[in-house]
């Protein structure tokens, strides 16, 4: 289960990022600090997710979904507020940034599982459960740069939901793969659901948020705008949009 | 400290990630090379020869010994130098997966020396043979040698966390750091003998950590009148001081190093 605890994240922003070392001399010289824009990407989020609930995160770009999820799964410490987390996390976060082009699936399964932090043994067990579900056994001796994306994709799917998690990460990855696989996804989701774990979903699609979630936070500039049951918000959320795009037709 | 250790724990619950980073760079770097792994053993051979060359003439000690000299000083500074300066770029380079998963991010230096070491435990052979071809009977002070490499290794992670922590707020670290190396070889001993150096000098290189790792690496070889006191302590305290060091400053801005990214 997770536990959000007013919870901010501040990004610090150097308007003219002064990072040679010429640079730094002159402003050192010049006996001034570089100036600094602020942004809170999260402020006082306060929030849980308990064993078997699935939350969905909806919000425009640059609401603050996927910091939440990286204060989550640890990528980042929150500047203040507390996060506590309990059991193992499995990130599906843009899946293939831990795969190397140069090497074969079978290689790529066992760098890709031990980012997420398996033991060797760990692998092993799962090692054909992955390929097998991936279904990319004809190719996995096969440098990853003759895969299609869409067999990548499979493949670190595979990788990562066979983790046996205790809290799911999950950020817009159903779309990976054909029409079956896409289905067959949605699927090894909706079951790890029902076997009681706790699910962060981003998506942008309210069709999947409608599917997968059973509360839904609306995230707006850092804040929670609302944070209830699914049809609530997400009726709430769509209202809302409509009413802006209507407002802006007419202005414009 | 209590947190400190937290953070090595971490590692250790990532060594099969730390496997397969070092794996990985050693079949990428000779995958699509003719000679394949051979270039391992080849490399420094080719650098003996060019120092060889130019200078065994100048300092005038016989064929073999030379030989063995120059040999050795290569071996262990490109431990150090080429692990130091690859890691040096090495959490700019991984920006993508530190953006993206939680990972104990000293896994990255980690994993650049690591491979370093496997270069220069394979590039022991072509150093075994030259001595052996030296006709240089081997002593037991080679029973030291698992400890030069420790130190050593530790020395060049230490290194290696500083390094790459500072380049990640100042981009300018790597380069300087390239020059720094460059340097740093030419006062290490490598290809002249020790003892053209003025007394003045000689007294300076004691400060170099380099200079007591190589006479300590070539006393385990062959010569085992460098097997001093001196070279253990100072050898060892340079260790702990680059690692105590690195550390601290990896594990002061490891939650600061994924803003800048």
């Amino acid at each position: 289960m997770i536990t959000l605890q007013d919870v901010s994240v501040q990004y610090r922003f150097i308007t003219e990022r002064k990072r040679s070392f010429q640079a730094h001399m002159i402003y050192f010289a010049k006996g001034k600090r570089a100036e600094k824009k602020t942004l809170w990407a999260l402020r006082n989020i306060s929030m849980d997710v308990h064993k078997g609930e699935s939350l969905g995160l909806i919000g425009p770009n640059g609401a603050g979904k996927s910091t939440l999820l990286k204060v989550v799964s640890g990528v980042i410490k929150p500047t203040g507020g507390k996060v506590h987390t309990k059991g193992t996390i499995a990130p599906l976060i843009e899946l293939s940034a831990g795969f190397d082009d140069e090497l074969t699936g079978e290689e790529n399964i066992y760098l890709n599982a031990s980012i997420l932090g398996f033991s060797r043994k760990e692998i092993e067990e799962r090692y054909e459960r992955i390929v097998d579900f991936s279904e990319l056994r004809d190719f996995i001796g096969t440098p990853l740069k003759n895969y299609s994306s869409g067999m990548v994709a499979r493949l670190a799917f595979s990788v990562a939901t066979e983790a046996d998690p205790d809290i799911l990460i999950i950020d817009e990855v159903l779309a990976v793969g054909d029409a079956r696989f896409r289905q067959k996804s949605k699927e090894r989701i909706l079951a790890f659901k029902n076997r009681g774990i706790a699910i962060l979903f981003v998506s942008h699609d309210m069709e999947q948020v409608r599917n997968i979630c059973n509360k839904v936070l609306w995230l707006d500039h850092g804040k929670i705008k609302m944070l209830g049951e699914t049809h609530e918000v997400i009726s709430a959320y769509e209202t809302h949009q409509f009413e802006r795009d209507t407002s802006v037709r007419e202005k414009g | 400290m209590v947190n400190y250790f937290e953070e090595a724990k971490e590692i250790f619950r990532y060594r099969e990630l730390l496997r397969n980073l070092v794996s990985r760079d050693i079949k990428k770097r000779y995958k699509r090379s003719a000679l394949g792994f051979l270039w391992v053993m080849l490399d420094p051979l080719l650098m003996l020869l060019i120092f060889y060359v130019i200078f065994s003439g100048l300092f005038g000690s016989s064929t073999g010994k030379y030989s063995t000299y120059v040999m050795s000083g290569i071996i262990l500074w490109q431990f150090f130098s080429q692990g130091t300066k690859v890691a040096s770029s090495a959490f700019l380079q991984n920006r993508n997966l530190i953006n993206k998963i939680y990972l104990p991010k000293a896994v990255f230096p980690l994993s650049v020396v690591s491979s370093s070491l496997v270069h220069f435990i394979f590039s022991l052979v072509p150093l075994f043979i030259i001595i052996l071809f030296s006709g240089i009977n081997l002593s037991f002070s080679l029973l030291l040698l698992p400890y030069v490499v420790v130190i050593v290794f530790i020395f060049s992670f230490g290194i290696a966390l500083t390094v790459s922590t500072l380049a990640v707020f100042m981009h300018d670290v790597i380069y300087i750091y390239d020059v720094l190396l460059l340097g740093w070889m030419y006062i290490s001993a490598i290809f002249y003998p020790v003892s053209i150096l003025p007394d003045k000098l000689q007294v300076l290189l004691s400060l170099n950590p380099l200079y007591h790792y190589i006479s300590l690496f070539r006393a385990c070889l062959y010569d085992t009148a460098l097997m001093t006191t001196g070279h253990i302590v100072f050898g060892t305290f340079f260790a702990v001081l680059s690692f105590l060091v690195g550390w601290s400053i990896y594990y002061r801005n490891k939650d600061r190093i994924v803003f800048y990214l």
